[in-house]
């Protein structure tokens, strides 16, 4: 009946073995979510939620000898459904002894091998990813253009010098990059944080994936760049309609291109649904996290009156010894003494409130 | 000595080219037109030996002459104590050491690069065995090993000169290997891993040919003057090239019993050619580095 996900996540679980606290850092735990084509997924969440992790794993990118990846994460690439996780468990054994995590054994070439055997027709091609740091992201000893071309030459029919150089500049002018024929011929370093971001979109797109991870694509430029770089990506979303999982810590460009949202706190995915319903959720409604959230985000009252901001009382929970009940008690401001007992010890199930979308809090459990 | 130049963006669609010789400093120029007037040197001796376009035959001794001067009519850098050009045997000794050394490079850098990729990149057990060995052999004085080697297998000095490479591939190793573990931690690589770039094409077109490039040809240049050294100090010892073939080192030795006399030359002459080109080998390496690390400072 409705169209089937263009990817998928089941239950995927990013630890990191850490060998002096003998235990796991549970980075991503038990997340599942899908995302249709031509959608974009908005992810928030604090610092430390496991946002990037979880982006860092889909590409295959959890190089860590100490990373362990379970679960499983269903993509279509050229019609064909796969696994991008299929088998990678096997290579990894836990010794426990006594309810801890003695010892992890990981087979790390292996590991590698199958990682690079099930991401060969996917990394660039099909998934792309722009990271966080637009400046380091590039090769400073490779000038913009190379490397843009060194990509369409990858990924796309275009063999050509003369053809790929036009392609690239196509891009560059896509991405309304000044003055491409300038900027084609430039190091990294003679580019503003800006620019390298648009080169980096421009190397990106030139590849034609059908999926865009874009982790945090404003954060370390200021805001009028910010907020071009939004623009840009909601041109470019209109445009070509690529499917996109947007992560960003910054409310107002995730509800601005987000389709829908997933907020995420302490590993955890705790609201899912239509970017509507999420983000525009009063205190009252949606889950306290998000709520408390949204509240955090400066507004008129702060900008002009001066209110002081809103912020969430508290830490991220340790994601090494989780609580067993709800990840957010101890934060969460709407507890009540009726639920207190179950949000205390008893981790609440993500369920949904009204159709598509779901929410991991006790409050709306049996109502 | 890395200095920082700012690439003004209007100037870069310039055909390239040898765009960068515009912004070099005279004193890097200076450095590389040196090393390679030494590199010319080296290419003359050979045509020289080949063609023979030598003044005299460096192994003809002319005992009417013994001893002359420099300056002696004829002979521009005077004769050793059997008479023999001093001229023509200082052209001809380059040869001694030249492809010798060529080889201990060779030996020391390109096993070096790829246990250094290796130790790098590869994953754990990789890395502890080519870091144990690289120390082990590290940890043995260099000089000792090879005089071992010379007692005990009577070698010619290509031989030797592998013994001597070998003993740089530590260097080389440590070199690659911190190089890539610094770079691994970089976004960049990260991304190009993202864009699906094969990984034979990040560590040698983007690590190795990009990062490493600089460091490696100072290395090799560092090596040929070591080399050198090596060659020289062995002939000296009476090891390496043997009398009548001349080298620099044994030419030191032979002159070096006149020198008392006052005929200063035979062991002086041969001793500045090896310090100037030691020095030209190790002047090439670093003007070399400062024009190519210019290209792309962080």
């Amino acid at each position: 009946m409705s169209v089937p996900p263009l990817l998928n996540i089941e239950n995927l679980k990013t630890y990191f073995y850490s060998k002096g606290r003998q235990a796991f850092i549970r980075s991503v735990d038990d997340v599942s979510f899908e995302i249709r084509r031509g959608e974009t997924l908005g992810v928030v969440g604090e610092s430390g939620s496991g946002k990037s992790v979880m982006a860092l794993s889909v590409m295959g990118l959890v190089g860590a000898a100490p990373g362990v990846v379970a679960g499983r994460i269903g993509l279509k690439t050229d019609g064909i459904r796969k696994n991008l996780l299929q088998d990678l468990d096997d290579y990894v054994e836990r010794v426990e002894a006594d309810g801890r995590v003695v010892e992890v054994r990981k087979d790390v070439v292996g590991w590698q091998k199958n990682v690079e055997r099930l991401m060969a027709m996917v990394r660039g091609k099909t998934v792309a990813m722009i990271f966080q740091n637009p400046k380091s992201s590039l090769n400073p000893f490779l000038s913009v253009g190379r490397q843009i071309t060194e990509a369409i030459r990858l990924h796309t029919p275009c063999k050509g010098k003369a053809e790929s150089r036009e392609r690239a500049l196509y891009w560059l002018e896509r991405v309304r990059m000044d003055s491409p024929r300038l900027r084609y011929d430039n190091y990294p370093r003679a580019l503003s944080g800006g620019m390298c971001q648009r080169a980096m979109v421009a190397m990106v797109l030139s590849c034609e994936p059908s999926f865009l991870i874009a982790d945090e694509p404003t954060t370390g430029l200021d805001a009028t760049i910010q907020s071009r770089i939004a623009d840009l990506l909601a041109e470019l979303k209109a445009d070509l309609g690529v499917t996109t999982m947007l992560i960003s810590h910054d409310i107002g460009i995730i509800r601005r291109l987000s389709d829908s949202v997933a907020v995420m706190y302490g590993g955890m995915v705790v609201e899912y649904g239509p970017a509507g319903k999420v983000l525009a959720a009063g205190p009252e409604s949606g889950h306290p996290y998000t709520a408390a959230l949204l509240a955090s985000v400066p507004d008129e009252r702060n900008i002009r009156g001066k209110e002081p901001l809103q912020a969430i009382p508290g830490d991220v929970p340790d994601t090494i010894h989780v609580p067993n009940g709800c990840r957010f008690y101890g934060r969460c401001v709407r507890v009540t003494a009726a639920v207190d007992k179950e949000c205390a010890s008893l981790l609440p199930p993500l369920s949904e409130i009204t159709p598509g979308h779901a929410v991991r809090c006790w409050l709306y459990e049996g109502s | 000595m890395r200095k920082r130049y700012v690439q003004a963006p209007g100037r870069s669609d310039e055909a390239s080219g040898l765009r960068f010789l515009r912004k070099a400093d005279a004193v890097d120029l200076f450095f590389v037109g040196y090393g390679l007037l030494i590199v010319v040197l080296v290419a003359a001796s050979y045509a020289a030996g080949v063609f023979r376009l030598l003044p005299y035959d460096p192994e003809a001794v002319n005992l009417g002459l013994m001893l002359a001067p420099p300056g002696t009519a004829g002979h521009l850098l005077g004769t050793d104590f059997m008479g023999r050009d001093l001229l023509s045997r200082l052209i001809l000794g380059i040869q001694a050491y030249f492809l010798p050394g060529l080889l201990a490079v060779a030996v020391a850098i390109v096993p070096g690069a790829a246990l250094g990729v290796l130790a790098g990149y590869g994953a754990g057990r990789a890395d502890r065995v080519i870091t144990w060995f690289s120390n082990l052999v590290d940890s043995f004085p260099r000089l000792v090993l090879i005089l071992l080697v010379v007692a005990a297998f009577k070698p010619d000095i290509y031989f030797i000169m592998v013994v001597v490479g070998l003993t740089n591939v530590p260097a080389t190793v440590s070199l690659v290997k911190v190089k890539i573990r610094f770079l691994r931690e970089k976004n960049f690589i990260e991304a190009a891993e993202g864009l699906g770039l094969p990984r034979r094409t990040i560590v040698l077109k983007h690590i190795l040919w990009h990062h490493c490039r600089a460091s490696l040809i100072i290395r090799a240049t560092l090596g040929m003057g070591e080399a050198i050294l090596m060659e020289t100090s062995l002939s000296y010892l009476g090891f390496g090239v043997q009398e009548p073939t001349p080298s620099w080192g044994n030419m030191v030795q032979s002159g070096a019993n006149y020198f008392l006399q006052g005929n200063f030359w035979p062991s002086t002459v041969p001793a500045l050619a090896i310090l100037l080109s030691i020095l030209g080998f190790h002047l090439l390496g670093d003007g070399l580095n400062n024009l190519l690390e210019r290209k792309a400072v962080h």
